[in-house]
């Protein structure tokens, strides 16, 4: 559709831009200059409106397509596994990293006047990365697990993106002690898990013997 | 009409600029030569002649239109033209050149006016008032003169038809509106070609039109409302039932909200989301008694 094209293109084209003039209508309003045809002077505050919401909201429009776009870069470069995943989505941060704490804020403020925090865009931000990552590396678990998985991957992702805004540096290694972490924790569950069951199908066998059954 | 129009423009310098003229479409006909129909109100009446019809309308209730407008939304359409101007935020960033559809009565011109001047005090900004019905144009004129903007650069009133644009010349203006006019004319994706030609790029067309109502329940209510109450208050404060009840046929007749979004896009505008409300292509006003469609020349 024409429209959603239209659209779209002046969203991309916007993106560079995020670095230099920061989440913000401004930004939105420079892309015009980058079309195939480009525009001879910025769009207009009214433009910007009608296109992209008034007032926080297009910023909220700029954030999310630039999270959107985190994404798709994801699936484009080569990972063979979670971690590899996860660290390519912090990367895409770095650029951009000064600016995201007051993008992540406008998010989380909800546009109604009452100006309450919204946790949902920060809890769908997380669950989409850790979806990303799963299908990446292949993930094939299915019912409760195919939840868990996703549900551990989206809080460890979270932590280490919050680590990141305040340690850079660090935060790659972060991310790994998290994810080591979890295995180990998984693994240890599963092992008392299996332990569990070895115990009980002996009591079951004692109880049989013993002619309870 | 056409004298009284041009009366206008001779009577200020900045007027007598603009060429005044009404511009007609000849009748269209289909490829088998036979004269193709349209809606009036609830009628099916050749092309040509809605034209001619509805002028009839609003010669009709010209002189009355503001208080039956009032009488008719109980004031509210005066909150729905301030809050379609102020989203429009004219004057924000520099003066606009715009040009106001349907305008006849200078509603909508005088707000954009206002609103620049008394929040940016931006007294840059100009407005064209353009409608096809002369008389309407008459009663725009007699309120400008009223106030500080008559005899200035900042307005003018031309007769010209929205479908045929022709006096005006391309990539011209900032912003385009058109306010509860659209419905009224014969073909409106002729009108949306027309407002997209003489739009810069990056200029934005606004419209606010009655719409649907989403909410069933209001709709019914509104139905009652709209076919008993509205007729009968044409004829006891115009003298005019019919023409107050092709205005009501007329808006259910109209495209819903993503269907009147639709042909915008297909008219070549960019727009936001294909939903309501923040960042979408329309915002219902009155749970979409009114509702206000935009889209930017990309």
């Amino acid at each position: 559709m024409a429209t959603t094209n239209l659209r779209k293109q002046l969203l991309q084209l916007a993106l560079p831009l995020v670095k230099t003039h920061g989440f913000t209508r401004e930004a939105l309003s420079l892309s015009a200059l980058s079309l195939p045809n480009p525009h001879a002077e910025p769009l207009r505050d009214t433009a910007v409106s009608s296109l992209f919401g008034e007032g926080d909201e297009a910023r909220r429009t700029l954030t999310s397509a630039w999270i959107d776009e985190g994404r798709t870069q994801m699936r484009q470069t080569p990972s063979l596994n979670v971690r590899d995943a996860l660290h390519s989505r912090l990367r895409y941060n770095e650029p951009v990293l000064k600016l995201l704490p007051e993008a992540f804020a406008t998010m989380a403020l909800s546009s109604s006047s009452f100006h309450l925090i919204d946790p949902q865009p920060a809890l769908k931000h997380a669950a989409s990365v850790a979806d990303e990552a799963c299908v990446i590396s292949g993930d094939t678990t299915t019912g409760t697990m195919w939840y868990a998985r996703r549900a551990s991957l989206a809080a460890i992702y979270s932590t280490a993106e919050l680590h990141q805004l305040v340690s850079p540096k660090t935060a790659y290694e972060f991310l790994d002690s998290l994810l080591d972490t979890s295995t180990k924790v998984k693994n240890s569950l599963d092992e008392a898990g299996l332990f569990a069951t070895y115990v009980a199908k002996s009591w079951a066998g004692i109880l049989k013997s013993r002619g309870v059954f | 009409m056409q004298t009284a129009a041009r009366s206008l423009a001779r009577s200020t310098p900045h007027l007598r600029s603009l060429a005044i003229r009404r511009s007609h479409t000849g009748p269209s006909r289909d490829s088998e030569g036979t004269s193709r129909t349209t809606h009036f109100g609830f009628k099916t009446v050749p092309e040509e002649k809605k034209e001619t019809l509805v002028k009839n309308v609003f010669d009709s209730v010209a002189s009355s239109y503001d208080v039956m407008n009032d009488a008719m939304s109980l004031g509210v359409h005066r909150l729905w033209k301030d809050d379609f101007v102020s989203s429009l935020k004219p004057g924000v960033k520099g003066p606009l050149r715009c040009i106001d559809l349907a305008g006849g009565t200078g509603d909508i011109a005088l707000r954009i006016l206002d609103f620049a001047r008394e929040n940016y005090a931006d007294r840059e900004t100009s407005v064209d008032v353009v409608d096809i019905n002369g008389e309407m144009l008459k009663e725009g004129y007699k309120r400008f003169k009223k106030t500080m903007y008559h005899n200035t650069p900042q307005v003018a009133f031309i007769e010209s038809n929205a479908q045929a644009l022709e006096q005006f010349p391309d990539n011209t203006y900032d912003l385009y509106t058109i306010a509860f006019g659209i419905r009224n004319c014969t073909s409106v994706p002729d009108v949306l070609k027309e407002a997209y030609r003489v739009l810069k790029p990056g200029g934005t067309f606004a419209c606010l039109e009655f719409s649907k109502v989403t909410n069933p329940l209001f709709n019914m209510v509104y139905d009652q409302y709209s076919f008993s109450v509205i007729p009968i208050m044409g004829s006891i404060l115009a003298g005019d039932r019919e023409s107050y009840q092709y205005l009501v046929e007329s808006i259910r007749k109209f495209p819903s909200q993503p269907d009147f979004a639709q042909m915008i896009v297909d008219a070549g505008f960019a727009t936001g989301g294909m939903h309501e409300g923040k960042g979408g292509a329309w915002r219902d006003l009155w749970g979409g008694i009114a509702c206000i469609h935009k889209g930017v020349k990309v």
